[in-house]
């Protein structure tokens, strides 16, 4: 049995363990009369915040509920926010506006107050902004304007394709392409230039890298550039998440270079030498966007995340890495569509992943934790009449906030038919603002709006169902054996072919589209994109010229000793940081590919 | 009959955004066209490659990751100077392409561009109506690549028009220089992937060799077609490979009613090597004629075939010069080597048996394959044949 099925033991096992505790709350007088000590401390010790009306309101809400059966149900099958196993949340207060006095019920029932000693963040305009446009210097300029007025430098970095694909921009066919979609990195040079005037080492700094197929070389070329720029000793002091989610390329996104196996093996290779070398680096973002972009049910998304999430652990630990040492810098990344699962999707995610991590590999509480990216779903946005998409995300991102995601991108209404424009890239970000900031519905009290019949009903048939996929991937030998099958591939295209019948029979009511249409969609604003001018993309071409010509020798060495340690089937992680001082990303990929070969096309 | 509509798809290089290709795709072979679908991540020199050989009517491009006027342009004119003006560009990007661009491209060339929101029932019909009449008299063809393409268009017209008809026997003669290997085997036991890993050591073993591939995808009379085997394939992206799909159109046993002829045609064509691959077959299926001028075949099996009963079933067994146990990594490979070993003995014929992972780079057991293949004796199989 692979991990997977222990997963789906460990569950099965799980639940029947909330059970027996539920009756033997209800049968051992002391057990259920020590419950309800508990319960009641629990609640005597929750603050009292008000709201700006001055309605007083708990910090917490739980279930009403004072017998000891339902309250074993509530504190093991769901546990408080912040405790196992984490179907509330991963933390203790999440959302929360920070309070400045704290009131809390003493025992005789007097509202006691007492000065906080808490430093109050203060909250920041969401702006951890998806970028990358032209040349390396262009997005540095963009990150320098997004974050001219922010205390943290938060930034998300978006590649353009031949970078996503590991080739340089000389590469045959590609011009026209160069810095478009995202920024051009060919060597470390190009890195050094993205991240200029950033300090690097800083806590207040931190970097995200949307690249999975070449990601163990832009990760060697970050920590050159940061290296080039402040020394070896920023290196433990590196924060940020490089995405490097290899499955889910290989069954949704088709930007994998390598085959599966050396590509996992690069992964690990990364991982072993980060979670040790950078321990608040996040190494792999472990991503059912994609998948769910791709057209995949939401069970299937989460399901799929969730397995290559244990494939990962497994394959980590294997390679003799500490589950805690890796657990913690495992993050995760989910679709928020409009569909019914995403009611609870993040929820029931939260709590499979803390139980198998727990009982299946032996994970301390930090690796328990299921941290967790949404985005609201770009597919559920259509170009007619595109101003209804700002309902679509709006209520998708009320969807993620009761998951308790632990943050959350919007997308723009704009997006369906072209790059989001200013102006509705700040609508979509105040959409954010609004529900957690200037509404009440999360900032008083965690749990407001957790537990509903209906919620629970949802969690019960998604965790069966999710349960179910992994049983299926179990019987066709487990996560890669059934990558390798096509199975997650082609479930993710029958959903999606699916969902596109739906919408063309109706029976998926798409407003404005399918629905309610007024006929004229020609209320699309008249776009001008930002391209990248064939003079810029000349310019890339011509500095990547002089990069090599300039390294000629040396690259040559380099890659003969990269690929000799490949060959050994060592670490190679130590090789690649060298031979990104002096090779570019494609000379870098066509030598690994040399030894390990392509990736060869799923369809 | 008329002979169903040929169409190449794709996705531009860095691209992988393959979701919406595949529902057209999908939708095109509902409504009765041959899909020859190139996959993802394609150069603008692979495409048109590809749509020379497959002598398709049009090429239809999806493109989501920016650069698409270009790449759009860029296609048609290679195309244009490859001299194969006559084969017409379309595609789509949903909200990428701007309409500012459309016009632009189509300054440039391109016939048509789709936008987000355009119903899958408008392409079929645009596609039936742009490229569903019979082409005119068409321009002298200028490369020998094209001349083949358009001579392999004409025999499998020719037996579309005659409903029914099978091949007509051309002489089963190869020229003595070309080696004629047979692929075939049940669906998903990895022909395809076997096949471009040989063409990689074709291609690395003398720099000027040239290969030609037959490769079969199943379809029913009038309908259409997933000719989707390039899909998979890296290293048959060459000039120095001739790859051509067909649709079997109705007729079982793994080969198209044109087969015979087409094979013959490329047989007596400049190449060191032709490959013909059947499509997935079943236990009775011999698609390749004794005394045909296939020169040696292969059977590639998969581990799982069931019970060893299942083998005495499987006629190519009897047949086949060489039998290859594929994914020989999986748990059952080492029950079906030494069952299909015993098997073979049966016939005390001097067939060889392999064990390959196809999948995995630099497979010792390829190499194996690919010794079997191009060492044996071309000269002396050639002289066996034509006494036979």
């Amino acid at each position: 049995m692979s991990k997977l099925g222990q997963v789906v033991e460990s569950v099965e096992k799980y639940n029947q363990f909330v059970l027996e505790e539920v009756k033997r709350a209800r049968s051992d007088q002391k057990f259920g009369r020590d419950l309800l000590g508990r319960w009641n401390d629990i609640k005597a010790k929750i603050p009292i915040t008000r709201a700006p009306t001055g309605l007083p309101l708990p910090r917490l809400a739980l279930p009403e509920i004072d017998e000891p059966g339902e309250i074993a149900r509530f504190l093991f099958g769901e546990g408080l926010p912040g405790e196992f196993p984490f179907l509330n949340g991963a933390y203790r207060e999440m959302y929360l506006e920070p309070i400045r006095e704290v009131e809390s019920f003493e025992k005789n029932g007097e509202v006691k107050k007492s000065k906080t000693d808490k430093k109050i963040p203060q909250a920041e305009e969401p702006t951890r902004l998806f970028s990358g446009l032209m040349l390396a210097e262009d997005t540095n300029e963009r990150f320098h304007f997004l974050t001219a007025h922010q205390r943290t430098h938060r930034l998300s970095t978006a590649f353009d394709g031949p970078t996503l694909y590991g080739i340089d921009s000389d590469a045959d066919g590609v011009f026209g392409k160069i810095g478009e979609g995202g920024v051009a990195i060919d060597t470390v040079e190009d890195m050094v230039r993205l991240y200029d005037g950033f300090d690097l080492g800083s806590a207040i700094f931190s970097a995200s890298m949307t690249i999975s197929g070449p990601a163990p070389i832009i990760m060697a070329m970050y920590i050159a550039a940061a290296k080039r720029r402040f020394g070896s000793s920023v290196v433990p002091k590196l924060r940020g998440t490089i995405q490097a989610d290899i499955f889910k390329e290989v069954q949704a996104q088709n930007e994998t270079i390598f085959p599966i196996e050396p590509s996992l093996r690069f992964l690990t290779d990364m991982v072993e030498f980060t979670t040790r070398e950078m321990p608040r680096w996040y190494p792999i973002s472990i991503s059912g966007y994609h998948i769910g972009e791709a057209g995949s049910t939401p069970v299937q998304q989460a399901a799929y995340t969730l397995s290559n999430g244990f494939a990962y652990a497994e394959m980590f630990a294997a390679r003799g890495i500490p589950v805690d040492q890796f657990g913690p810098r495992l993050s995760f990344f989910l679709d928020c569509g409009l569909d019914v699962e995403y009611i609870a999707l993040a929820r029931v995610s939260r709590r499979i992943w803390a139980i198998g991590m727990r009982e299946v590999f032996g994970a301390g509480p930090k690796a328990q934790l299921y941290k967790l990216h949404t985005q609201t779903s770009g597919r559920s946005l259509i170009a007619a009449e595109f101003k209804n998409n700002l309902t679509r995300t709006a209520a998708e991102l009320m969807l993620a906030y009761m998951n308790a995601t632990n943050s959350c991108h919007s997308n723009s209404a704009d997006e369906p038919f072209t790059t989001p424009s200013e102006e509705w890239i700040r609508l979509a970000a105040h959409g954010q603002a609004i529900l957690l900031e200037e509404s009440g519905i999360f900032k008083h009290t965690m749990n407001m709006l957790s537990g509903s019949p209906g919620m629970k009903a949802v969690e019960r048939a998604v965790e069966a169902a999710i349960l179910e996929e992994f049983r299926e991937i179990e019987r066709l030998g487990g996560v890669l054996a059934a990558v390798e099958d096509r199975y997650q591939r082609s479930q993710i295209q029958n959903a999606s072919h699916r969902y596109e019948q739906q919408i063309n029979d109706g029976t998926r009511p798409i407003i404005a589209l399918n629905k309610y249409r007024n006929g004229s969609d020609e209320d699309m604003p008249e776009v001008k994109l930002a391209r990248t001018p064939r003079k810029k993309q000349q310019l890339q071409v011509d500095r990547l010229a002089k990069f090599k010509k300039k390294n000629a020798e040396k690259s040559k060495r380099a890659l003969d000793k990269l690929a000799a340690v490949v060959e050994t089937g060592k670490n190679c992680f130590p090789e690649l940081l060298d031979a990104v001082e002096v090779c570019s990303l494609g000379q870098i990929t066509g030598r690994l590919q040399e030894v390990v070969g392509r990736f060869r096309p799923m369809v | 009959m008329g002979s169903p509509i040929r169409i190449l798809t794709a996705v531009p290089i860095c691209d992988g955004h393959d979701s919406a290709i595949n529902t057209i795709n999908l939708e095109f072979i509902r409504h009765g066209i041959e899909v020859v679908y190139l996959g993802y991540h394609r150069s603008v020199g692979d495409i048109v490659r590809a749509a020379v050989q497959e002598d398709v009517r049009a090429i239809g491009i999806s493109s989501y990751n920016g650069g698409h006027v270009e790449f759009f342009a860029e296609v048609v004119d290679l195309l244009r100077k490859k001299s194969a003006a006559d084969i017409k560009v379309f595609g789509g990007g949903g909200g990428t392409i701007t309409h500012e661009d459309a016009a632009t491209m189509r300054r440039k060339g391109v016939d048509e561009i789709f936008f987000a929101g355009t119903s899958l029932e408008d392409m079929v019909k645009f596609a039936h109506q742009r490229y569903g009449k019979p082409r005119g008299k068409r321009a002298r063809a200028k490369t020998s690549d094209i001349e083949l393409a358009r001579m392999l268009t004409e025999i499998e017209d020719g037996y579309a028009k005659i409903k029914g008809k099978t091949s007509k026997t051309r002489p089963a003669m190869s020229k003595s220089s070309t080696r004629v290997i047979g692929f075939t085997g049940p669906g998903g036991a990895g022909k395809t992937t076997l096949i471009d890993e040989l063409v990689l050591r074709f291609l690395n073993k003398d720099r000027q060799s040239r290969v030609a591939i037959l490769s079969h995808d199943p379809s029913v009379i009038g309908e259409g077609a997933l000719l989707g085997d390039r899909a998979t394939m890296i290293n048959s992206q060459n000039d120095r490979v001739f790859m051509r799909s067909m649709a079997t159109r109705g007729q079982a046993g793994g080969l198209s009613p044109a087969t015979q002829d087409c094979l013959a045609l490329l047989a007596d064509s400049d190449f060191d090597y032709v490959i013909i691959e059947t499509v997935g077959t079943g236990q009775e299926a011999m698609p390749f004629r004794k005394n045909g001028i296939v020169d040696q075949t292969v059977l590639v099996m998969n581990p799982d075939y069931g019970s060893r009963l299942q083998l005495q079933k499987i006629v190519m067994l009897d047949l086949a010069d060489i039998v290859v146990v594929n994914k020989s990594d999986l748990q059952r490979a080492r029950t079906a080597h030494t069952e299909i070993g015993q098997r073979l003995e049966q016939n005390r014929r001097a067939q060889r048996l392999v064990d390959t992972v196809a999948k995995r780079h630099r497979d010792s057991g390829v190499d194996k394959l690919f010794g079997l293949i191009s060492a044996s004796d071309k000269s002396k199989r050639g002289k066996e044949r034509k006494k036979s």
